[in-house]
């Protein structure tokens, strides 16, 4: 390499031919300012902190200006520090001092500097126009208006881990980073790994405090050990660091509980070693409501009955599923709710990531070792390409099929069709708000619903109507593909979502290759247009001010007591008491409206947030519009907490459980399950509405109730 | 039960049997004497008893809410006109005349059975009306003595902001009023409180403890001005008048309060009355219909 000799600061230095000043001058011990360059970066030259005078007519960004032979630099005469300084002044007007990382560690390269070049106020007026924040990672926190727009970032996401996921937008005071085409970056292809925010000079990019939780009694995992895990591998081990609390090793020994159902928790476990079996440890039962259609005294008792014998004899005329969806990469047979996870397999997800209940108790068969891991680890294994690859590999290989015969109507598909599907079927990853598929849209692929919870909505004068809340083991997108080839719905992704994509192409082959499912799939569509239909149908269009102020235009059934007839003797109570195992669902207080009493009772929403969230599906809608709770609750009580009503409740039953003591024995133990009002679906009546001697307890469809009681009203005064 | 126009088809039944039993008694009645013992008298009775039974098995059929055994509504329309029709077929069996203790004892329960019943009618005609109309704060009868002890609550807290609660007006305050001070110093609750004269805040307290706490702890026993509207709405306009206006809203608070005491002492009232009734009703149509059985019996053995 040719030497080149020049002058720097008065300093004769020699150096390589090709290198930059900003270099040159480094080499030799002469340190210039800088923030929007770094060593493992290609040189940009925009915050021009760097600048220099090479006596030339303009100062010179020392960091993209190539060394000459002969060049004499001066990196601290007054011109450039004078320039320097309002350099500083200018992005100093226009970042939040202190920032969060100055908050946080004291060390923001701006600020930093700021203070040793004594600028402690700006002249300058602020922007006017703010750029916000954007607070959609799990692991990373942007803050727009601390950016300098010094592209370190997107050179270390571009160059150095070549994700090519940050990038510019917008021109001018609109000027900022951006995450693929401007989403928001939690909704982004962002992998987390990190290197944006360690390359980031200010507060605009810093690590989530997350990092401060700390996960109890585990061992803690060195970096290096967790580098050495085929999961971790790819991951950035600067996150790994700052996530050190984050994942910890936790040992079970064979009969130990990992986790049980119902719990609140925010962690996912990844085996290592070991077997754990997975399982519903509450009893398959519900209070049913005591009759049925033979035989007199059936008709007199209710009880809480188990899914065998009689009652199991029932479910059968009832659309109950094949399976059970619980948040681990098996479903639970419904006969028999038990399933195993070995070394490789992670549960958990939804709980991590959604932070809702555990669906599922698990506990050790064998002695197991466990990766215990917070969601910005999960988050950041799940973006990881390498190991979501692996991912949908494994579940292509292992729950794919399971997962399609968890659905009734794809019951009968062949092996050999869904070995061939699954090198096809995608699976997509959304985040909370991001629309799947649009009204409208061309119906290009069907659905099944992994993880999550989705959100059916059609337009309907100019607003968005729910129209169903689909979770894991729900499909979606058949209509569109069965009918025009266009979307009649919108679905979007309530919280974390994990669909399986099947390509439209291959949902047709898959209907020619299988007559029964195109015939039983059309049915479900053409059953799920009628319902929608009349769902739309019974919007109201009376303007009622304070019937739309208690929610009941949102109702698809009101119990209502006529208060100008009812005499308060609590008959329709204890009638729903009777029925239900000694249990009301029904209380006789509630709102008014006119002379009419809206009483504590499940009102069937047109958009119920009950279901949302259900972490093994048993608060559903059967074929109908009524809200039903299946047997397999597990008793958590988030929808009870979800219904804005109060409508839900949570009761103590006394049932009789394995003893896991006395292998072959049962004892008694008490289970909290979820009740509502089921309507008395098993009787013909509602029994409160049965048993009210006044003629007083009604259930109602309340828009078309109101619609005449009003007209009545009119026709009655005029 | 209100008995409005879908009463119709039961009352015409009913009217109809009647004119159908009256129509065979004036012949009857003309042609001899009326006797019980006669198969037309026997016939009466017979039917007469049976509309006893039915109506009484009402109150068994309520016991069994969620036996199909019928529409509850459907029992309850037919206890009341079977019910009406039972005294004229007892008189038609008795051929108005009442020999013997045993059947002067029925015909007095039978009169007084039937008019409980009338007039239980009508009040569960009326009185839900009623109480919907002037009790809009209703609550669920049992949970009445709740309410109001979270109302005595609720007053003791609003009237924190006045004077220290629930003890009574403390020394401090007096004292720290006569040395001048314009804020109480009785502790970290009357930081909250609002400013007024010690005297304003003693006449607070005095007409707190010695008017609303008795009138709250027991507002069944009547004779406050409280327990009334007219009264109360004097009161308060009073205390309003005497204390700043920076206190007028614990004041309307407090009167809203009254209000809520009054609506449940009312609602108690009206209930008892909705249900008083039932407590001759029902043990008297029992005793008439044991000793109908009895009387049955007796008659037909003897």
């Amino acid at each position: 390499m040719r030497q080149i000799q020049l002058t720097i600061d008065d300093k004769p230095v020699t150096v390589d031919e090709g290198i930059s000043v900003f270099d040159a001058a480094r080499i030799h011990g002469i340190a210039i300012p800088v923030l929007c360059h770094q060593q493992n970066e290609r040189p940009v030259g925009v915050c021009r902190v760097c600048s220099v005078d090479c006596g030339e007519k303009v100062l010179q960004a020392s960091c993209i200006r190539p060394a000459e032979n002969g060049m004499k630099v001066q990196t601290n005469s007054d011109k450039v520090k004078k320039s320097r300084r309002m350099i500083i002044e200018l992005l100093m007007s226009d970042h939040p001092s202190p920032c969060a990382r100055q908050r946080n560690s004291g060390d923001c390269e701006l600020e930093t500097l700021a203070r040793i070049e004594g600028v402690t106020t700006s002249r300058f007026a602020k922007r006017v126009s703010p750029r916000g924040q954007d607070d959609s990672s799990l692991v990373i926190s942007v803050d727009h208006e601390a950016c300098i727009l010094c592209d370190r970032c997107i050179r270390g996401c571009d160059e150095i881990r070549h994700n090519d996921v940050l990038g510019r937008r917008g021109k001018g005071y609109n000027a900022g980073i951006a995450f693929d085409l401007n989403r928001p970056m939690g909704n982004s292809s962002c992998v987390s790994c990190g290197e944006c925010m360690v390359s980031c000079p200010t507060g605009a990019l810093t690590n989530k405090s997350v990092v401060k939780t700390v996960l109890p009694n585990g061992v803690p995992v060195a970096v290096e050990e967790l580098k050495r895990l085929p999961f971790f591998q790819k991951i950035s081990g600067t996150f790994l660091e700052l996530n050190a609390n984050a994942v910890i090793k936790r040992h079970y020994k064979a009969g130990d509980i990992v986790c049980r159902e119902g719990d609140y928790g925010s962690t996912a476990f990844y085996i290592l070693e070991g077997q754990v079996d997975i399982y519903l440890a509450t009893t398959m039962a519900h209070v049913a409501t005591g009759g049925g259609n033979t035989g007199v005294f059936r008709k007199m008792t209710s009880h809480l009955v188990t899914a065998t014998g009689t009652y199991k004899a029932g479910l059968a005329s009832q659309s109950h599923p094949r399976s059970i969806s619980i948040d681990a990469p098996v479903d639970l047979a419904f006969d028999n709710p038990v399933g195993h996870l070995g070394p490789g397999d992670l549960f958990g997800e939804m709980t991590c990531m959604s932070l809702y209940p555990r669906s599922a108790t698990v506990r050790a068969t064998t002695d197991c070792v466990m990766l215990e891991m917070l969601r910005n680890v999960l988050d950041v294994i799940q973006r990881n390409k390498t190991l979501r690859a692996e991912l949908e590999n494994n579940y292509r290989r292992r729950a794919l099929d399971e997962h399609l015969r968890t659905v009734p109507l794809f019951e009968s598909l062949s092996a050999d069709f869904i070995e061939s599907l699954a090198s096809k079927v995608e699976l997509v990853r959304l985040a909370k708000g991001d629309v799947i598929c649009r009204q409208g849209d061309v119906a290009d692929a069907f659905y099944l619903v992994r993880i999550g919870f989705v959100k059916v909505t059609e337009q309907h004068q100019g607003d968005d109507l729910v129209l169903a809340y689909l979770g894991k083991g729900s499909y979606f997108g058949e209509i569109g593909l069965l009918a025009n080839g266009v979307r009649t719905a919108t679905v979007t992704a309530l919280d974390h979502v994990e669909l399986v994509r099947i390509d439209g192409t291959d949902f047709q082959e898959m209907l020619s290759r299988f007559p029964d499912i195109k015939r039983d799939l059309t049915a479900v569509a053409r059953g799920r247009e009628e319902q929608n239909s009349r769902h739309m149908a019974s919007v109201t269009q009376i303007p009622l001010d304070s019937f739309l102020a208690q929610g009941l235009m949102e109702a698809n059934s009101l119990l209502l007591l006529d208060l100008e007839k009812c005499t308060r003797c609590d008959n329709c109570v204890r009638a729903c008491a009777d029925a239900h195992d000694g249990v009301t669902r029904l209380i006789r207080e509630g709102l008014r409206f006119e002379n009419f009493l809206v009483a504590t009772s499940c009102r069937q929403c047109r958009d119920p947030l009950c279901m949302v969230g259900c972490p093994v599906g048993s608060i559903r809608r059967r074929n109908s519009l009524e809200v039903v709770i299946e047997d397999w609750c597990v008793g958590c009580g988030l929808c009870a907490r979800n219904c804005p009503y109060g409508n839900i409740n949570m009761h103590p039953f006394d049932v009789m459980v394995a003893d896991l003591d006395r292998p072959g024995k049962q004892k008694a133990a008490i289970k909290t399950k979820a009740t509502s009002c089921d309507l008395c679906t098993e009787l013909a009546e509602p029994s409160c509405v049965y048993a009210c001697p006044h003629d007083a307890a009604h259930r109602v469809e309340p828009n078309q109730f109101f619609k005449s009681y009003r007209q009545k009203k009119i026709a009655e005064h005029s | 039960m209100r008995i409005d126009r879908t009463h119709r088809p039961w009352m015409f039944a009913a009217l109809a049997i009647f004119a159908v039993a009256l129509a065979a008694y004036i012949p009857y009645s003309i042609a001899s004497l009326p006797r019980g013992g006669s198969v037309l008298g026997i016939v009466y009775g017979v039917v007469g008893y049976g509309m006893m039974l039915f109506a009484a098995l009402l109150g068994v059929r309520k016991k069994l809410p969620v036996w199909r055994l019928g529409r509850a509504q459907t029992w309850m329309r037919g206890h009341i006109w079977l019910g009406l029709l039972t005294l004229p077929m007892i008189l038609f069996h008795a051929g108005f005349t009442f020999r013997g203790p045993l059947t002067g004892l029925l015909m007095a329960l039978l009169f007084i059975v039937f008019l409980s019943g009338v007039i239980g009618a009508a009040i569960q005609h009326y009185v839900p009306r009623m109480m919907t109309a002037s009790i809009p704060l209703e609550t669920i009868y049992e949970q009445i003595p709740h309410v109001r002890d979270q109302l005595r609550q609720e007053a003791d807290k609003l009237v924190s902001v006045l004077f220290a609660q629930p003890e009574a007006v403390p020394e401090g305050v007096i004292a720290s009023a006569h040395a001048g001070a314009e804020k109480s110093s009785a502790g970290p609750a009357t930081e909250e409180m609002i400013e007024m004269e010690v005297e304003e805040r003693q006449a607070a307290a005095d007409v707190y403890n010695t008017m609303i706490v008795p009138f709250l702890s027991n507002p069944d026993s009547g004779g406050s001005p409280l327990a009334k509207a007219d009264g109360a709405r004097s009161f308060f306009e009073t205390l309003r008048r005497k204390l700043p206006a920076t206190t007028h809203g614990v004041i309307a608070d407090l009167e809203n309060l009254c209000e809520e005491e009054r609506q449940l002492t009312k609602q108690k009232r009206l209930y008892v009355l909705l249900h008083g009734w039932l407590f001759v009703h029902v043990p008297l149509s029992i005793a008439l219909i044991v000793l109908g059985a009895v009387h049955a019996v007796v008659a037909l053995r003897y």
